[in-house]
């Protein structure tokens, strides 16, 4: 997920669901943490990273390699907790070290892949595996439950992308590849999870009873759909009451007073744009403007809307000044670069 | 009083093979001693013991505490131990936390913290390098600084389990130099008989898990069938003695 | 290890370098919302905006080539995403610049502008990441709030991420010297599997003595930490400028060039 594909508003509000998110987990794990646990986490975070450099050639799909995510994993060997905090790091690391994703995007990342999956991930398995490890509940238990937590993952993508409105992809043809492509990433997630499990069961097996033990009889059924409705009510809703407020905002949102009779040119024929619009004018307070109208005011760049021979000028200049000031910083750079070597002592 | 005193100590694997036999040990303050013997002989399982991380048959009594719930952390503070691989010595981002994790953890106060830190970075020719993740460091660094994290501690007893493997010889040198320099109590673990007569001026030598042999260096690497018998061999520089203490 | 890239930079000395983490970490959180902000089919606004980063990266001695082909790698994902939207959106537009004038669509005019956001916004992050050292980014969040927890594990992941992925690059190479064809897609991803698990062990086996070493240092569940940060006058003239430079973009250029 990038920075690029969110509005402002979707992104501070993931931001704020995950920030919290993650220190309610935090809490949470403070409590059951024991000292061991703290190196195999950060160890294992590593090794997920590694892992997912060990590629293999799709059964299914030649010239594509697939690769492990590695969340379910994590929740069952550390507990669904420690998970989502392993899997935080990975992804912030992600961001920071190798500029894997954006810095606004992170809420959407933290939520997609380390706070959703782990725990629905985990939380399937229990269902599955019931508290012990035997070999049909594990099995069918991993497969199920990657299965179950890399869609959910997916689906949140194309939401939170339609939401903020900037990829004109259409929501269904978006969601529906999203969730083919993570239903084989799923299962074979599933499979390879479940050969870790059963090696750790065989040859590490303390590493095991640490992350099952001790968790509630919870209903799952009420985690998952708690989970998913939080999400898609809380993004969709911020980013309805954000945008409400057009001063704060994308100015392509305001109302054109100038041009009363404005009406949008022509209706976007992208599924996307009509729900979304739905979704404003059930849930706006302000139910007469349409997100999309203003898109079409600004359909030129340069504007030859505003009128006038010196419109297209100002994007010239725009550029051909960046430019010069550019020259001007590097120049200046090199300067103080030289300025203590050509210092010499009177 | 014996700083370090080790008797009838016997230790088992969880698959039940012996790794340690009826260990019985003592060593004075100030003491140099290496720990010989082939690969697979205990070695590193000795120094595990002496450290209070595996619990077996039989006493380990430092400075004259045993390990128990109470004294464990006490232990500790006098007591400190490089690891073979300094990578899992050194797991905090920059080299100036690492040295700073024992003396915080002892509860010493900011100042002082730094204070150890520097020093102790200072004496294993590490003072620039504080700021740098491990990842940056040489194989010689890395062990110089896992040293540096011992030291800040001010321990009375270093245990080293193969501190000079990886090491090239100029890095060698210089960690003889330093562990010359010392003035703890050691206890080296090593396979390089030629290393061990550099800096220690005893010799036990370990093999199948028990002491088969204790004394000077000379008495004990000087003689060839007892080096053939346990696979290892006498080195050259047996007669040039380890200076400094004991 | 090859992989400390971004790394090695962090290490070099400029006068971006010496700022506190605190106030870059802000500034590019800030600057990256502002460039969000910017609408849906600007494109030359983008430019003006691409000074900032430009001017952190020129002044904190970073290669501009290598930040260039970095963000080309990294570029995958949402330049497919940003190429869709030419099918999705074919309202004409017509564009003046200076004394040229074309048509184009505005789904390209939405390509372009995405793309060129995304160059701005990596740029800013690699400038922010290329010139702190990690360790202080991770203080500075530390003092901004973040939990003791994901503060310890991050310190450990990035201190353990370069060891493993330097054993799976050897595992990786190993393999490739021996396997010389592609083996059928059991024994791929049996290997593939047997790799993986003597990483796994290997780790597990790691995160063992590490907490030993870390129980032999006294450690009882505490986190403690000593990180000085202090602000220093530097550090506020950069806020200034900061703030001057992004009131400029927003009420004065970005208006300007509509």
């Amino acid at each position: 997920m990038a920075n690029e594909l969110l509005s402002v508003p979707v992104a501070a509000g993931t931001i704020f669901i995950a920030g919290g998110g993650l220190a309610a987990v935090c809490r949470k794990a403070k409590q059951t943490l024991t000292n061991e646990k703290l190196p195999l986490m950060g160890v294992l975070g590593a090794f997920v990273f590694a892992a997912q450099m060990v590629n293999f050639q799709l059964p299914l799909m030649p010239g594509t390699s697939g690769h492990m995510v590695g969340a379910v994993l994590l929740a069952i060997v550390l507990g669904p907790h420690a998970g989502a905090i392993v899997m935080s790091s990975i992804v912030i690391i992600q961001c920071l070290v190798f500029q894997d994703g954006g810095l606004l995007a992170l809420g959407c990342n933290i939520i997609n892949m380390a706070l959703v999956p782990t725990y629905i991930g985990y939380y399937v398995f229990r269902l599955f595996s019931g508290d012990g490890l035997g070999r049909g509940g594990m099995y069918t238990g991993s497969i199920v439950a990657c299965v179950v937590a890399m869609e959910a993952g997916a689906l949140l993508v194309p939401i939170e992308a339609a939401v903020s409105g900037v990829l004109l992809v259409p929501f269904t043809t978006f969601l529906y590849t999203m969730l083919g492509v993570h239903l084989l990433v799923g299962l074979i997630e599933g499979v390879v999870t479940a050969f870790v499990l059963e090696y750790l069961r065989d040859v590490r097996p303390q590493i095991l009873t640490g992350g099952l033990a001790g968790e509630g009889r919870m209903s799952t059924i009420a985690v998952y759909v708690t989970l998913l409705i939080s999400a898609l009510i809380l993004g969709a809703g911020l980013s309805l009451v954000a945008s409400s407020n057009p001063d704060g905002l994308e100015w392509s949102y305001k109302e054109r007073p100038d041009q009363p009779q404005f009406r949008p040119a022509v209706g976007n024929d992208s599924q996307v744009v009509a729900a979304a619009d739905r979704l404003q004018d059930r849930f706006a307070p302000m139910p007469d403007y349409s997100v999309r109208a203003s898109e079409h005011a600004e359909t030129e760049v340069g504007g030859d809307r505003t009128g006038g021979p010196w419109a297209g000028w100002t994007s010239f200049a725009g550029v051909f000044g960046s430019l010069l000031t550019m020259a001007v910083v590097w120049g200046i750079a090199r300067m103080l670069r030289h300025r203590p070597a050509s210092r010499v002592p009177a | 009083m014996s700083l370090v005193d080790i008797q009838d100590f016997s230790y088992s694997y969880a698959d039940g093979i012996d790794a340690l036999k009826g260990i019985n040990l003592k060593v004075r303050q100030g003491e140099r001693v290496a720990f010989i013997g082939p690969n697979g002989a205990g070695k590193s399982t000795l120094l595990l013991a002496i450290g209070g991380f595996v619990s077996g048959h039989g006493r380990v009594t430092i400075g004259g505490m045993e390990y128990s719930r109470s004294n464990t952390k006490a232990i500790r503070c006098i007591l400190g131990g490089v690891m073979q691989d300094p990578d899992d010595q050194l797991f905090m981002p920059t080299v100036f936390e690492d040295v700073a994790f024992g003396p915080l953890n002892m509860g010493m106060n900011e100042n002082d913290v730094r204070t150890a830190v520097e020093s102790a970075l200072m004496q294993v020719g590490l003072a620039n390098m504080s700021d740098r993740p491990p990842h940056h460091l040489s194989a010689g660094q890395k062990r110089a600084a896992a040293i540096a994290t011992i030291l800040a501690m001010s321990p009375r007893i270093i245990t080293m389990d193969e501190p000079d493997s990886n090491l090239d010889p100029r890095s060698r040198r210089n960690l003889i130099e330093l562990l010359k320099g010392l003035t703890q109590t050691l206890l080296i673990a090593t396979c390089n008989m030629a290393f061990a007569a550099a800096v220690c001026r005893r010799a036990v030598l370990i093999d199948n898990g028990q002491i088969i042999a204790d004394g000077a260096v000379g008495d004990v690497m000087g003689r060839a069938d007892l080096m053939d018998a346990h696979g290892l061999e006498v080195p050259s520089n047996l007669n040039t003695p380890a200076e400094g203490t004991a | 290890m090859h992989h400390a890239h971004i790394d090695k930079f962090a290490y070099l000395d400029s006068p971006i370098h010496r700022l506190d983490a605190r106030v870059k970490l802000v500034a590019t959180v800030v600057f990256t919302v502002f460039v969000l902000l910017l609408p849906r089919q600007g494109v030359s606004v983008l430019l003006c905006y691409a000074i900032w980063p430009f001017a952190l990266l020129v002044l904190g001695n970073v290669p501009i080539r290598f930040v260039l082909r970095h963000i080309l790698i990294v570029s995958p994902f949402i330049a497919v995403l940003a190429l869709a939207m030419p099918f999705y959106s074919q309202a004409p537009v017509s564009i003046a610049f200076g004394p040229f004038a074309w048509t184009t669509t505005s789904g390209w005019l939405r390509c372009a502008a995405i793309m060129g956001k995304f160059f701005v916004t990596m740029a800013l992050l690699i400038a922010l990441v290329s010139t702190t050292r990690f360790a202080d980014l991770l203080a500075a969040m530390e003092k901004m709030g973040m939990p003791a927890v994901l503060v310890m594990q991050l310190g450990f992941l990035y201190r353990y991420i370069f060891v493993l992925i330097d054993r799976a690059h050897h595992m990786l190479r190993a393999r490739a010297g021996r396997r010389l064809r592609y083996l059928g897609p059991k024994r791929e991803l049996a290997t593939a599997g047997a790799m993986v698990g003597s990483l796994l062990m290997h780790s597990i086996d790691t995160a063992g003595r590490v907490n030993i070493a870390m129980e032999a240092r006294g450690f009882d569940g505490q986190f403690r930490t000593i990180r000085r940060m202090k602000m220093a006058g530097r550090d506020l003239i950069f806020a200034a400028i900061f703030v001057f430079v992004i009131l400029l973009l927003h009420t004065v250029i970005r208006p300007a060039m509509r």
